[in-house]
Formats: C-alpha cells, sequence, structure tokens
C-alpha cells in the first residue's frame, strides 16, 4: 500500500476509534489484517427501518490509490434493500463511484451506507427484483427486510415473521433443502408459494 | 474533516502538540499541509495532493471537500514565515501556483499620476491628448456619465468600465472629426 494511503487510514483509524458513534455502538471498524488494507466494518440498522436492531458486517478493501479512489466496500451480511444486491452484497451508492470525494473517510462511508439503510433509492437500483417490489408492494417489502434482518442480522422477531417460517417450512418438505434460496425465491415472489415453486425447479 | 478537537497521540511522526495543528492539516492526506494551496472555497490541501485529485480521473474538478468547482488557476499558495519552499522537490508536479500581487489602488494618491487608463489611450496617437485628459480626469472620480449609475461597484469593475466608456468616446470623437 503506498505511504499516503497507509497513513490516511490510521489516521482514519484513530478518528473512528474515538468518535461518538462508536461510543454509542452506532459503527464499528477493525482491521481484518495488520495491514491495514483489508477491513471489516459493522453498522447497526437504523431505527424506524425494517433494518433495526441488525447488525450488519461490512467488507472494505482499500485500494492502492486510497484516498483518490473509493474504498470497495460491500455488505457481508445478507440484506434486503434496492440499493445492495440481495445476492452479492454489492452497493450501489453513489459516493463509493464517481461521487468520491478525498475528504470522506471510512467513518463517513459507514455513516452514509446507514443513511441509504434509512432512504432507499428505488429508481437507481442494485438488486431490480428489490426495487419492484419496493415501490409495488411496500409492505411486503418491509416485511420481507425485516424478516431477513431477522434472519440474517440478528434483529428481533415480529409478529409476521411466523406466517413466513411456515411458507419456509412447506417449500422445505417439497423437498427444497437449501434454505437461502428458498427465503430469496418467496422473496421475490412476494411470498406467493406456488409462484416461488416455480421459481426454484430448474 | 478531522473535527476540532481531534488530538493525534504522541506517538505520531508530527509534533501535532495540540489540537489547532489539526486546522492545518490537508485534507487530502490528513498531514500538515506540504506546499499548502487553499481553494476559493476556503479548504487547505498540499498542493501535490490536490494536484493528484485533479488529474487523478479526468474531469473531477470539483473540491474533495465541499465539491465547489475548482480550478488549477484559482488555488493560492499560503507562504508562513520561514517557509524555505523553493528546496522542495517538487519536480513530479507543476510547480505551486504562484501568488497574484495587485497593487493597493490608494497608493496612487492624488497626484497627475492617472495610471494605465493614460497610457493605453496614447497608443492610439498623441493628437487627441487634451481631450483625454478631459475626459479622464472625472472618470476617476466617478462623476462622469454612465459610471454614475453603477454606484457602489468595486474598484475594479468600475476601472474596467471607465476603460470601455472613455474608448467609446474616443471613437465618438474621432468619428466626429472625420465626419
Amino acid at each position: 500500500m503506498s505511504n499516503i494511503a497507509l497513513t490516511r487510514i490510521q489516521r482514519e483509524f484513530k478518528e473512528v476509534i474515538k468518535s461518538d458513534e462508536v461510543k454509542n455502538c452506532q459503527i464499528k471498524l477493525e482491521p481484518f489484517e495488520d495491514n491495514f488494507t483489508h477491513l471489516k466494518g459493522e453498522i447497526i440498522g437504523p431505527p424506524d427501518t425494517p433494518y433495526q436492531g441488525g447488525k450488519y458486517t461490512l467488507d472494505i478493501v482499500i485500494p492502492e490509490t486510497y484516498p483518490f479512489n473509493p474504498p470497495k466496500v460491500k455488505f457481508l451480511t445478507k440484506i434486503w434493500h434496492p440499493n445492495i444486491s440481495s445476492q452479492t452484497g454489492a452497493i450501489c451508492l453513489d459516493i463509493l463511484k464517481d461521487q468520491w470525494a478525498a475528504a470522506m473517510t471510512l467513518r463517513t462511508v459507514l455513516l452514509s451506507l446507514q443513511a441509504l439503510m434509512s432512504a432507499a433509492e428505488p429508481d437507481d437500483p442494485q438488486d431490480a427484483v428489490v426495487a419492484t417490489q419496493f415501490k409495488q408492494h411496500p409492505e411486503i417489502f418491509r416485511s420481507t427486510a425485516s424478516f431477513w434482518a431477522y434472519v440474517y442480522a440478528e434483529a428481533p422477531r415480529n409478529e409476521k415473521m411466523k406466517e413466513y417460517e411456515e411458507k419456509l417450512k412447506q417449500l422445505q418438505e417439497m423437498g427444497f433443502h437449501e434454505k437461502n434460496s428458498r427465503i430469496t425465491a418467496l422473496s421475490s415472489k412476494n411470498w406467493d408459494l406456488q409462484a416461488a415453486m416455480e421459481f426454484l425447479l430448474p | 474533516m478531522s473535527s476540532s478537537d481531534s488530538t493525534f497521540e504522541g506517538s505520531d511522526k508530527k509534533e501535532s502538540d495540540n489540537s489547532s495543528a489539526s486546522n492545518y492539516e490537508c485534507n487530502i492526506c490528513f498531514d500538515v499541509a506540504r506546499d499548502a494551496v487553499v481553494s476559493m472555497c476556503g479548504h487547505l490541501f498540499c498542493w501535490p495532493c490536490i494536484h493528484r485529485w485533479m488529474t487523478a480521473r479526468s474531469g473531477r474538478m470539483t473540491c474533495p471537500v465541499c465539491k465547489a468547482d475548482i480550478n488549477e488557476d484559482k488555488f493560492i499558495p499560503l507562504y508562513g514565515r520561514n517557509t524555505t519552499d523553493q528546496q522542495d522537490p517538487r519536480k513530479k508536479v507543476p510547480p505551486r501556483p504562484q501568488g497574484q500581487r495587485q497593487e493597493s489602488e490608494n497608493t496612487n494618491g492624488g497626484g497627475f499620476n492617472l495610471g494605465e487608463n493614460f497610457s493605453m489611450s496614447f497608443g492610439i496617437g498623441a493628437f487627441p491628448f487634451g481631450v483625454f485628459s478631459t475626459f479622464n480626469v472625472p472618470d476617476r472620480q466617478g462623476h462622469y456619465g454612465h459610471g454614475h449609475t453603477h454606484g457602489p461597484a468595486p474598484n475594479q469593475d468600475e476601472q474596467f468600465l471607465s476603460k470601455v466608456f472613455l474608448y467609446v468616446a474616443v471613437f465618438f470623437i474621432f468619428w466626429l472629426i472625420l465626419a
């Protein structure tokens, strides 16, 4: 890693550790390895969203040309969000692409991701299926997103989840054993059991 | 970006011994700015850092802090006391922009020194010398003709306007003489 990237990451690291957000357990940042090129971030699902109470782990790779180019960030925790791929965790956020500015920091990136979780941009989607559901069936979107938060991000349960678990169980009994693909199929098909089954069949 | 209360531990190689030092950190490398320049929007950078930002990806001429338009020609260098910036190795990047100095307007005083307006009009010819001076004198005091309507315009604009009016007047007189 170039000298400027390394010294800057080290400084940012100190800044994040001392920030109020870390003290309030809103964000976390720790290196994967000692060389600061690969870091692990964590953000808490913001209040009044389906992600509330969830813990979301992020994979952060610092490029050689940092801070002239943005860090490469993706979600490791699976999430149901129009601007985040439900399959890969890839994020569609302008500041991680062409709107990056060298004065931004890992702290501001993590906070921006938290803001993105509160305010999705369905017209600039990363996951078209989620974005369509977000626009056409907002109620189903919300309950699906909170179900994903419960299953993958340790968010609290709610009463709607019993119904969803029931449908998952039915699919399992039909012989679909892979849990993640069952969840994806049902979520993508607005929890229509028949459609999800057709989706899963080869 | 760094908040005013962010101090760095003594283990740092730069002796940023108090929090005010972070006010003079480059917004890109977060180190104390070397070859410091400031943008028109007021943000401080190392010249090598901001130059690299402007050339890193083509067409990205926005301030890294506030995204205001920036332009290579519009950075102001900051010279502290005892800076030995002539010795800095800056061969990889173009030299830091020069400071631009303008003589203060008031040093001209009252005298008969009517400044650039005058010498430029000499170029046209010596003939209407008397005419020029009659235009020129009231001009500088802002009482002549249209100049009046501009009220408290900045001095530079006023000067420019007065030049324009002067040329229009000259042209008009020539035309009168020739007609």
